[in-house]
């Protein structure tokens, strides 16, 4: 019994959430598999189309909302046009949970802050949904969330949920030409929107998903208005194969992305090597 | 694939009795509409055949063929318009001679070639249609079953011992005075500035090892080497070198008649201009792996890269040559019965590990993403099994049908020995036999794959 | 004292035979096609060990090239999974050279430390190996240089010394005892002088390979010299290969594909290269390593940094063969040196 056997997973729902973002909501096949299933906020499993082959996912669902696995993806290559494709009621696989997680526990008490950048927005979710799903025991949470236009933007109906809860702070942003007439939120690239929040470092932890460059230039900013390195955390997502440390494919040096992240402190990122 | 085609098949084996799987690829104008009229007029036939619409038989890849045997295909049909009568006016004339090239190769390859149909069926020849599916379909039931498709051979089995060839037709030479020369002549380029960059050899850190070296600066020439260990082909690093220092100096290169072809190539893929380019040409006497004279010395004449901007060294005025072995191991295959034949290749593809060493060094393979790697459909499975590494090196030496040079660098650089100069070297017969055809000589040629005559040759039924 | 033997060559024949005739798969170094391969044989004369090294390394046998993880099946609504059952029959990789079992021993602490994988452990469990001392030196061996010997014993059962026309044998671990059991009551015991021989003999092997060692610091030296100019030029004439991987007795990276369509297939592993260009290249276009120079540094930090720093020992044994099958004739260990000459200076 080799370790790649999936679980079978039945498609339990699915949204399209953008033109080109779909989440899949997931129940095991094996009632019994499910009753036993943990996981942590950030840990990310390999889902797979049969035939097209697999793909890293956040599980986008934190375990405060189990009884199901929820991805979200962009349809990008192979296997998300195969997945996308799929209906309810069809199997895919899974194979997880792999790698660290958030550290919710030590998060307790803190204000938050969460930036979700296009598709990286489903990293934010399992994190951000467990301290909503526990809201007493956080403080402020602010979610900024960025996309190209109106149309990209993920998890739209969950965001009103989100504002709506006594002190969360929700910043929608577009970059600039991808606002509509009538769009209320903010225009500009995530760093900038950023900055313009005025938000003090005070202590509070800032979680940040998303493109490499947006990645990038948001490290940037957080360093240049005081942020400590260890308060700003993000998720790696290499390509990765295996998800348990051994096919070679996602190091970024020394650092084993499926065995020592995906979740990292700004400061650990700061010193691995340009090899992301 | 055709692991679990084969269980589900044999699962169905024990339900009915076997009956040929042909699968039948047409285009859409003329033999889907022949087949449709069969239909129409009534004038059945074997049920045999699975259509696979076509807009054109241009559009014909040789690897749906192989893909259509990978996933159980006994044979194939491929079928279109009568020449001259192609809806999209060329199509068919490109699918005769890319056809007439894959069936050479296929052949050689060992697969029985009466598994192998090409027809022109037109819109009104139903009752054509029915008559060519019916004719293929008894043949192929005479033949039987393929089989599991590119499986590895029987164990024990003897391997197939290619003839040698008795003699070299030239003996070793020194060629000291050639490297002076050439340290000489690169050094003066540097240093006048008439390259920011020579493309040469070095002795590399095993004996008799030599390496390819980028030289930048006068003194460095001094490690260029020139002898007959210089085998390797150095303008797979051209159309690079010249991307990356562009404007600042033309490239130089280091280059034997057989590495020059190449550049012939590339100026007719427009992935070169010329004058970006000084062509340092040695006269070589040949080169020598392991002490041998390799093959593609027998038979050239040449000595010294036509075209060369730099001449170093002299050649002989009447230099002694012989046929290439490889005509003879050709025949001598080719002579063996197509099992016997399919046998000896499967055994030296099995060995394939497909680390792409063939595409590497190969000059001519410079596309951005190879076939091998395009995933949306996976036409080449990447395991290294029978059936993939059988798709991979038929895929290879079609796609460098009528580009391939004849460097043999391939075979040199694989790791398993593969014989891939002989499959290159038989397509390269079948163009010069069908269409007059050699690479490597006019710039101005337009490749063989991508251009017809009306009165190309072709067996077709 | 060590266990050992001292056998005839009509007792190692001997043991051969009983090997094969015992139900287990011996693989030895024998021609295929012109090549010396490991591959399974049928009788004892099929095995050369007489020669320098075969072409590609005995990993294959425990770390397939194309290994089905399982086949699928679409039926109606169901999907079936199916997982061959593994083999069972025990495997002796016989005659290795130290450098290859050595290889099997980094491949061990890949696959089995940690999270074991099953498969791998499975096939390993059931192997045993046999190495085969060197008594001669080809140009390209380098074992000394990376901590290895010509008589080194890691991840050997058993070793086999040729010594003066007899077999010298040992047992180094409880496998090796298990696998000679019923006939090693036979054999003569063999004595202190031909272990000092055998010593002997290796020593001047090594004088041979004629190879400086390389420090074990040099491995923090190489992973801080991540950003060095240098590696442009190192890795300037790699073509992007997979031949070093895949020759290597000790490259374990490898993909998993589907081998099918959306009704039936398989899921199988595959051997990859952090050479290729493709290795690390996301979905989006986006590629950590976009050029051959970074590829080429991967692949030596990999060997000689990271697997070193986390392991304790360097992962490239010294074969050699990616030296000799380079189609630019790259020398990895002389990479390494540059390199740190480079970086201390």
């Amino acid at each position: 019994m080799n370790g790649f056997l999936p679980h079978l997973m039945r498609i339990a729902e699915l949204r399209q959430e953008t033109p080109d973002v779909r989440t899949l909501c997931l129940e095991f096949a094996d009632r019994s598999v499910a009753s036993g299933f943990e996981w942590r906020a950030g840990q990310f499993a390999l889902f797979s189309s049969f035939g097209a082959g697999e793909c890293v996912f956040t599980i986008a669902n934190p375990p405060t909302r189990g009884g199901r696995i929820e991805c979200t993806f962009k349809r990008l290559g192979k296997v998300t046009t195969s997945l996308e494709r799929l209906s309810t009621g069809e199997l895919v696989g899974f194979r997880g949970p792999y790698g660290n997680s958030f550290d919710v526990e030590g998060w307790r008490g803190r204000n938050l802050v969460f930036v979700g950048g296009g598709i990286g927005m489903a990293a934010v979710a399992a994190p951000l949904r467990y301290v909503l799903d526990r809201r007493e025991e956080y403080g402020e949470v602010v979610l900024l969330n960025g996309a190209r236009t109106v149309p990209d933007v993920v998890y739209k109906d969950e965001m009103q949920e989100w504002e709506a809860i006594d002190g969360v702070r929700v910043v929608r942003a577009v970059d600039p030409g991808g606002e509509e007439p009538g769009w209320k939120g903010e225009v500009g690239l995530i760093p900038a929107v950023f900055e313009r929040l005025g938000l003090k470092p005070d202590g509070r932890t800032v979680v940040v998903c998303g493109p490499p460059v947006m990645l990038h230039f948001m490290l940037l900013t957080l360093d240049k208005l005081g942020y400590s390195r260890e308060q700003v955390v993000t998720t790696l997502e290499n390509r990765m194969t295996c998800g348990v440390g051994h096919c070679g494919r996602c190091n970024v040096g020394r650092f084993v992305v499926c065995r020592d992240g995906p979740v990292v402190t700004a400061a650990r990122l700061n010193d691995l090597p340009e090899d992301l | 694939m055709s692991e679990s085609v084969a269980t589900v098949a044999s699962e169905n084996a024990g339900a009915v009795a076997w009956e040929p799987r042909i699968v039948a690829l047409v285009c859409n104008w003329c033999t889907y509409s022949g087949a449709d009229m069969a239909g129409t007029s009534r004038r059945g036939h074997a049920a045999n055949a699975r259509i696979v619409r076509f807009l054109c038989t241009g559009r014909l890849d040789p690897l749906f063929v192989v893909k259509a045997f990978e996933n159980g295909a006994d044979a194939v049909i491929a079928s279109g318009c009568h020449p001259g009568d192609c809806h999209y006016v060329q199509g068919n004339y490109l699918a005769r001679r890319r056809l007439t090239v894959f069936r050479s190769l296929m052949e050689f390859l060992g697969l029985d070639p009466r598994r192998l149909h090409f027809a022109w069926v037109s819109a009104s020849e139903g009752i054509k249609w029915a008559a060519t599916v019916d004719q293929v379909t008894e043949v192929v039931r005479a033949l039987g079953p393929v089989g599991r498709w590119a499986a590895p051979p029987l164990e024990g089995l003897e391997q197939f011992a290619l003839p040698e060839p008795d003699a070299e037709p030239r003996a070793s030479t020194d060629t000291a005075g050639l490297t002076e020369q050439l340290r000489e002549a690169a050094a003066a380029l540097l240093a006048e500035g008439g390259a920011s960059v020579v493309l040469g050899y070095a002795e590399g850190s095993l004996p008799g090892q030599r390496v390819p070296i980028f030289v930048t600066e006068p003194a460095e020439a001094a490690r260029l080497v020139w002898d007959e260990s210089c085998a390797a082909n150095l303008t797979v690093y051209l159309p690079d070198a010249v991307r990356r220092r562009h404007g600042d100096g033309k490239v130089a290169i280091v280059v034997k008649a057989c590495d020059a072809k190449a550049v012939t190539g590339f100026l007719r893929e427009n992935q070169l201009v010329r004058e970006d380019v000084v062509l340092v040409g040695v006269a070589c006497e040949g080169v020598r792996l392991e002490g041998r004279l390799a093959y593609k010395c027998y038979e050239c004449a040449e000595g010294v890269p036509a075209g060369a901007d730099v001449v170093v060294g002299e050649v002989a005025a009447a230099r002694a040559t012989a046929p290439d072995p490889r005509d003879a191991q050709i025949a001598a295959l080719e002579a063996l019965e197509p099992a016997e034949r399919w046998e000896y290749w499967q055994r030296q593809l099995d060995r394939c590990i497909r680390c792409y060493a063939c595409r590497a060094v190969c000059p001519l393979c410079y596309c951005g993403t190879c076939v091998a790697e395009k995933n949306q459909p996976q036409w080449i499975s990447k395991a290294a099994d029978g059936p993939g590494n059988t798709a991979w090196n038929v895929a290879r030496a079609m796609h460098l049908a009528g580009r391939c040079v004849g460097c043999d660098e391939c075979a040199r650089v694989c790791p398993s020995e593969i014989r891939l100069d002989l499959l290159n070297r038989r397509v390269a017969q079948e163009l010069q036999t069908s269409f007059g055809y050699r690479a490597g000589l006019d710039a101005s040629v337009p490749p063989p794959l991508t251009t017809f005559r009306p009165d190309d040759p072709g067996e077709f039924l | 004292m060590i266990l050992g033997w001292r056998l005839t060559d009509a007792e190692r024949r001997e043991w051969l035979e009983r090997l094969l005739g015992s139900g287990r798969r011996v693989v030895a170094p024998t021609r295929d096609g012109g090549l010396l391969l490991f591959r399974p044989i049928a009788s004892p004369d099929e095995a050369v060990l007489d020669y320098g090294n075969t072409r590609w390394s005995p990993k294959e046998h425990l770390f397939p090239r194309a290994e089905e993880l399982f086949s699928y099946r679409l039926t109606a609504d169901e999907v079936k999974l199916e997982q061959r059952a593994p083999d069972a029959v025990e495997q002796v990789l016989f005659g290795l050279r130290p450098c290859d079992a050595a290889g099997l021993a980094r491949l061990d602490s890949v696959f089995l430390d940690g999270a074991p994988d099953a498969s791998y452990a499975e096939r390993r469990s059931r192997t045993f190996t046999v190495s085969l001392a060197c008594d001669s030196a080809r140009p390209e061996c380098f074992c000394t240089a990376v901590g290895g010997s010509p008589g080194g014993t890691d991840g050997s059962d058993l070793q086999l010394v040729h010594l003066d026309g007899s077999w010298l044998l040992r047992a180094l671990t409880d496998k090796g005892v298990q696998l000679v059991e019923t006939v090693s009551a036979l054999w003569e015991q063999a004595t202190d002088e031909d272990w000092a021989a055998a010593k002997e003999c290796q020593r001047a092997v090594e004088e041979e390979i004629a190879r400086t060692p390389l420090a074990a610091e040099w491995a923090g030296v190489l992973d801080g010299a991540f950003g060095h100019p240098l590696w442009a030029a190192v890795g300037e004439r790699c073509l992007g290969c997979g031949v070093c991987a895949y020759v290597c007795p000790s490259c374990s990276c490898f993909d998993v594909d589907d081998n099918g369509s959306a009704f039936c297939g398989t899921r199988c592993r595959l051997w990859d290269s952090c050479g290729f260009a493709s290795f690390t290249k996301h979905a989006s276009g986006h590629n950590p390593r976009p050029d051959q120079p970074s590829r080429y540094r991967q692949r030596v930090l990999h060997k000689f940094a990271y697997y070193p720093l986390e392991h304790g020992s360097f992962m490239c044994v010294g074969c050699g063969r990616c030296t000799v099958l380079c189609p630019v004739g790259l020398d990895i260990q002389q990479t390494v040196r540059r390199v740190v000459e480079e970086a201390l200076a």
